[in-house]
């Protein structure tokens, strides 16, 4: 299986890609302005970055396009949920309340992502923005004292997004999140 | 997972393909430069030396026992003593970036003319992932240059090789342990050392400081942690603020400097928590540092944020 994590310039992306090669998938950094036609893949990560998706929308390069054409599960972290939000109708605006550092993540729906995960963990954020309204056709999975959407899932497509970031060390159940992920991709490969 | 022995055996493999003659390593003794050079002087061998520079700016008995340790390890070193040179081309700056840029710039320079002296063309650095990431360029932000990444000069005239790229500090640390490297468990010390540990000018004065606060903070801890205390921290140190306050020594009024403890766990510096000391080990601390070091410091505090939104240094 290979999975792509397209670079938005987060601090964490290259972490991503570290977590995708030690559960054991092919994996590269892809620069977030490859074309969609090279885009070959059983699955997507859009990372976090600097950029404020809100303000800077050219910044995020090729995601719109992948998100709206690929048939391939997306996992949009930070930046990379913000965007989906965003491209898909929903809104994303400056936090009330940014969040850096630790978190208490409530799950609200366990759906796909955090099957037999707690309730609530332990999450690592690093966020200005946040996503406040979602798109249409989209669930709420998971959320926080200070921020309404940690999590959300497309009701019919395979597109997910966090506002946390599972990619580093002090999140709990990280690996599981990711290789969650990894199990929608394989099954979505068998059709 | 990461395979140690096989990342090594692939690196030999690629020096041994892409480095065609004589090589200089940036050795600072720490696990990632040391690593390195025990991975390259394998193809190498002789064609390879070891440059460690004292900036100044190394901690207590820091050269020193780099210049032995680098002897135990088998490969050609020399030490450079530079600090006049970086003392004067720090003179006045207290900016971080301006900082981090001029010493990895005069790095460089050191580095250009050792080279130039052995006829070698390579300068192999133990640069690591989070090096380039903070260092920033395209769309990721620069969070701090890092010297060996964004402070290169653009004109330098040596062919960079650095194999740990792609590695975090937890990996460098198994190959380092798959090695059998004597520093393969050595605390994380930034390239341009004591320089960013002075929230101000780096002055000959004011790193003398910092250097004492640091060997106290470090003695201590390890005291602690060879009790059963406390475990040892992923990275522990002492910053010179520039603030002064009001104290009383003796029955005399004092007026000194501020010294900020920091200890954090971490995994691969990309994220961390500040440790959890026990109060008796900060008050041991503290007692050291304000009764050894009245004359500058009459104030310790201990710093509780996490990365982020902190970094792990303070510049």
């Amino acid at each position: 299986m290979r999975i792509l994590v397209v670079d938005n310039g987060g601090q964490w992306t290259h972490r991503e890609w570290r977590v995708l090669r030690d559960l054991g998938v092919e994996t590269s950094i892809v620069p977030n302005s490859t074309p969609l036609e090279s885009i070959n893949a059983d699955g997507l990560v859009l990372s976090g970055g600097s950029p404020r998706v809100g303000l800077d929308e050219e910044a995020m390069g090729m995601c719109g396009e992948y998100i709206d054409k690929l048939d391939v599960p997306i996992l949009g972290i930070c930046a990379g949920h913000q965007y989906m939000a965003l491209r898909l109708g929903g809104k994303a605006v400056p936090s009330a309340t940014p969040e850096f550092g630790k978190t208490l993540v409530s799950v609200v729906d366990e759906d796909d992502l955090f099957k037999g995960l707690p309730e609530t963990f332990v999450a690592w954020e690093s966020h200005n923005d946040e996503v406040t309204e979602l798109p249409p056709g989209f669930k709420l999975l998971a959320n926080s004292e200070t921020c309404p959407v940690q999590a959300m899932k497309h009701e019919s497509r395979p597109l997910y997004g966090l506002q946390f970031h599972p990619e580093v060390e002090h999140t709990d159940n990280g690996y599981e999140i990711f290789q969650a992920f990894l199990d929608v991709c394989e099954v979505c490969k068998k059709g | 997972m990461f395979d140690p022995q096989k990342f090594i055996d692939d690196q030999v493999e690629k020096t041994r393909s892409e480095v065609k003659g004589k090589a200089i390593i940036a050795a600072s003794g720490g696990v990632d430069s040391t690593v390195c050079a025990a991975i390259v002087s394998r193809p190498l061998g002789d064609q390879l030396i070891a440059v460690y520079v004292d900036t100044g700016f190394m901690r207590k008995g820091e050269t020193k026992a780099v210049d032995e340790m680098l002897r135990r390890l088998g490969v050609n070193h020399i030490v450079v003593d530079a600090s006049d040179e970086y003392f004067a081309a720090l003179k006045g700056v207290t900016d971080p970036e301006r900082k981090r840029k001029i010493i990895g710039e005069k790095f460089i320079r050191v580095f250009e003319r050792e080279a130039a002296k052995s006829g070698a063309e390579y300068l192999v650095q133990g640069t690591i992932a989070p090096d380039w990431i903070e260092s920033g360029g395209g769309l990721r932000d620069t969070i701090k240059s890092h010297h060996n990444v964004g402070g290169l000069p653009s004109d330098m005239n040596l062919k960079l090789v650095e194999p740990l790229r792609d590695l975090y500090k937890d990996e460098v640390r198994k190959v380092a342990r798959a090695l059998g490297i004597e520093v393969a468990e050595r605390q994380p010390f930034p390239g341009p050392a004591l320089a960013i540990r002075i929230m101000g000018e780096p002055t000959r004065e004011s790193v003398d400081i910092v250097r004492e606060a640091c060997a106290i903070v470090e003695e201590e801890i390890e005291k602690a942690a060879a009790a059963g205390k406390m475990d040892i921290p992923w990275q522990y140190f002492a910053v010179l603020l520039p603030v002064k306050s009001v104290g009383v020594q003796g029955d005399v009024r004092a007026y000194g400097y501020t010294i900020a403890v920091r200890a954090v766990e971490s995994v691969d510096a990309m994220s961390a928590t500040y440790m959890r000391i026990p109060h008796d080990v900060l008050e041991s601390i503290s007692t050291r540092i304000t009764n050894r070091m009245k004359a500058s410091v009459n104030r310790v505090v201990y710093d509780i944020t996490d990365k982020p939104p902190a970094t792990i240094e303070w510049e």
